[in-house]
């Protein structure tokens, strides 16, 4: 569902994915879930990622 | 085990595409759901990447067959049908209202992101105390979060419902999910466009259209 989109539009993208699937849908009671430890790994990883689309999204202009 | 990756109205089609593993999707109806699921040879699923993308496929493929569906959250398992039936009767009810909301719709993602530096409390005016920096960026975020408000609130007419959730970094001022009719996702994007060009000092990063994962929690209150 992704068209052509610049870099940082397609980082945007991709975490809103990660974010979507892992944290958003419906849960049912009774299952078998991932550990909390794994999530928090993903997300380690994606910190890094939202840090790289906030650079990205910079104006060029405007520096100091 | 089984796992799910989403529940539809029955009956629900099954598309042509391999899951977890390049495992293959399969329909199971339980209760007044079919439940499209998969057999993983696995105790446990790690969120690798390639896990997640697999589950986001098989996601995007059922939507696209399907006009009611409902995503699973990552990395949920069953032992049995018997198990996952039992889930699922206990939540029926919650389950079709979900079902009936998300009906024909898909979901639009919106990020909202300021300016990465003020372009006031920058500009050198003497005095510069720490308290008057501090006032100076507090205001100014408080200025920027109505501006979010006036983007959210128009788009948030044109969706069957919404969520939003004010920013985890000063830069991130909102972050919305918008559920749209499949027939008026153009009509959002246009809006949206015309939003953009009302606020140019701000970002938007407009994502999807999205299987409507941020309205399957049963516990999501419409608007």
């Amino acid at each position: 569902m992704t068209e052509h989109l610049p870099a940082a539009q397609q980082d945007v993208t991709l975490l809103e994915l990660v974010d979507r699937v892992l944290n958003k849908g419906v849960v049912l009671t009774g299952d078998i879930t991932l550990s909390v430890a794994d999530v928090d790994l993903v997300y380690v990883g994606l910190r890094v990622l939202l840090a790289s689309v906030a650079t990205l999204e910079q104006p060029e202009t405007g520096g100091a | 085990m089984l796992y799910l990756y989403a529940l539809s109205e029955h009956p629900a089609a099954v598309p042509p595409v391999l899951g977890l593993d390049d495992t293959p999707v399969a329909v199971e109806r339980l209760d007044a759901v079919d439940a499209l699921i998969g057999v993983v040879e696995r105790e446990r699923v790690e969120p690798s990447e390639a896990a997640i993308l697999a589950h986001a496929r098989v996601v995007d493929a059922v939507t696209a067959a399907n006009d009611a569906v409902l995503p699973a959250r990552f990395g949920r398992g069953y032992s049995d049908l018997d198990a996952l039936r039992t889930a699922i009767t206990a939540r029926s009810a919650e389950l079709d209202a979900a079902l009936a909301r998300v009906r024909g719709c898909l979901e639009l993602g919106l990020r909202v992101m300021a300016p990465r530096n003020g372009t006031r409390g920058r500009d050198g005016s003497g005095s510069g105390s720490g308290s008057d920096y501090m006032r100076a960026r507090l205001e100014e975020r408080r200025q920027a979060e109505r501006v979010a408000d006036e983007v959210h609130a128009p788009l948030a007419e044109l969706a069957r419902a919404a969520s939003r959730s004010v920013g985890a970094t000063p830069e991130l001022l909102l972050s919305a999910a918008y559920l749209v009719p499949r027939n008026a996702v153009e009509d959002f994007r246009a809006r949206l466009a015309e939003l953009g060009d009302d606020h140019p000092d701000l970002t938007l990063a407009c994502t999807g259209p999205w299987p409507p994962y941020s309205f399957a929690t049963t516990e999501a209150a419409p608007r």
